[in-house]
């Protein structure tokens, strides 16, 4: 049987999740209404920031779901973990198209 | 105002997506191209960022409910992230043509798949419920590691060059070969696209296909939607919205079509 029952597990994870989209939610409003007022770089940096918290937020929840594998001595999980992480890693190094 | 108007598109994609489980991201890349006149590799992008918010809402929901395989999600997202990755990164290489092409011919193939299904994207019956309120899982054991491996690679490849989820790929496999329930996986596929659209939108970041000013309204819509869709999938006959799915992907991947027969620019 799969080990779907680690409610504890499941919880930690999706906290990364939560933090992540409703920090995304925050920062990108924020940067909507500052657009309204302001007319310069500000809104779009604030943006950034949101688009850049999105874009982290899967990486954290490989990584924190990493470590809870391996406090878990899962040792066969965590090594899956952190391969996830190291494709993660290597195409944010290694994205630099040709723009 | 163009920033209403993408909130609105986004809060609708994210609504159908978490009502039907199919995620609303494929409609995203397709309708920006088409009707907001963004070129198709900056509207792929931008959609990721949605795509992402929409997997991180819906799947903190769906963790809470103790209905996703941590376990088999990140061994299959070590072929997606890894397709996703390779895929953004060639897809510079990719005529905007066959981009569009795949797109539309993904799109049909989605819709097909949803109404040999008779609509049905949900569990026939009702999952059962414990004394706890909580929702009981058969015992399963998911099997055929390659194939589901197969079959990611190419879901993560189909994402990293279209802005999409994959989820019309990896649901069917690992329910159908891999024996693992509908529910579960639903839930793990939703769970997955998270870090698979992140391998590929960190590519597309750097190469600054990913619009910032598109995305921000974009993602705070979807990420309404998909809240919002998630609260009421338990309590609405979905049938009719996903038939309304069904039909928006037809008619986007017709445009798509005929903008391809035409040769005018998407």
């Amino acid at each position: 049987m799969s080990q779907l029952r680690e409610p504890a597990f499941d919880r930690a994870v999706a906290l990364v999740l939560r933090v992540g989209a409703f920090g995304c939610f925050f920062i990108m409003l924020a940067g909507l209404l500052v657009g309204l007022f302001v007319h310069n770089r500000i809104p779009g940096e604030i943006e950034r920031a949101g688009v850049l918290l999105m874009l982290a937020t899967p990486v954290v929840r490989v990584l924190v779901a990493g470590v809870l594998f391996l406090r878990e001595k899962d040792w066969k999980y965590g090594a899956i973990s952190f391969g996830v992480l190291a494709i993660l890693l290597l195409s944010a190094v290694f994205g630099i198209g040709e723009h | 105002m163009l920033s209403a108007l993408l909130v609105l598109l986004g809060f609708f994609a994210g609504l159908l997506g978490a009502l039907t489980g199919i995620g609303g991201g494929i409609l995203l890349s397709p309708i920006l191209a088409l009707h907001f006149g963004i070129p198709i590799r900056e509207a792929i992008g931008t959609s990721l960022v949605a795509v992402i918010t929409t997997s991180a809402a819906s799947s903190s929901v769906h963790l809470q409910r103790h209905t996703t395989d941590i376990r088999l999600g990140m061994t299959l997202e070590l072929a997606t992230a890894l397709g996703a990755a390779v895929t953004a990164y060639l897809v510079g290489y990719f005529n905007r043509n066959v981009l569009e092409g795949l797109l539309a011919g993904f799109l049909l193939y989605s819709s097909v798949t949803i109404l040999l299904r008779g609509g049905k994207v949900k569990d026939a019956e009702e999952p059962a419920v414990n004394g706890d309120g909580e929702t009981v899982i058969p015992p399963y054991e998911p099997q055929r590691y390659p194939l589901g491996l197969g079959a990611s690679l190419i879901a993560g490849g189909l994402s990293g060059l279209l802005g999409i989820g994959g989820g019309p790929i990896k649901v069917p496999v690992m329910y159908i070969f891999m024996n693992v329930p509908l529910m579960v996986a639903t839930a793990t596929s939703n769970f997955m696209i998270g870090v698979t659209a992140a391998a590929s939108a960190m590519v597309y970041y750097r190469r600054g296909d990913i619009l910032v000013e598109i995305a921000a309204p974009l993602a705070v819509g979807v990420f309404l939607g998909s809240l919002l869709g998630a609260r009421l999938a338990p309590r609405i006959r979905t049938k009719y919205v996903v038939y309304l799915l069904v039909a928006i992907m037809l008619y986007l991947a017709g445009h798509l079509f005929l903008h391809l027969l035409t040769g005018r620019a998407a």
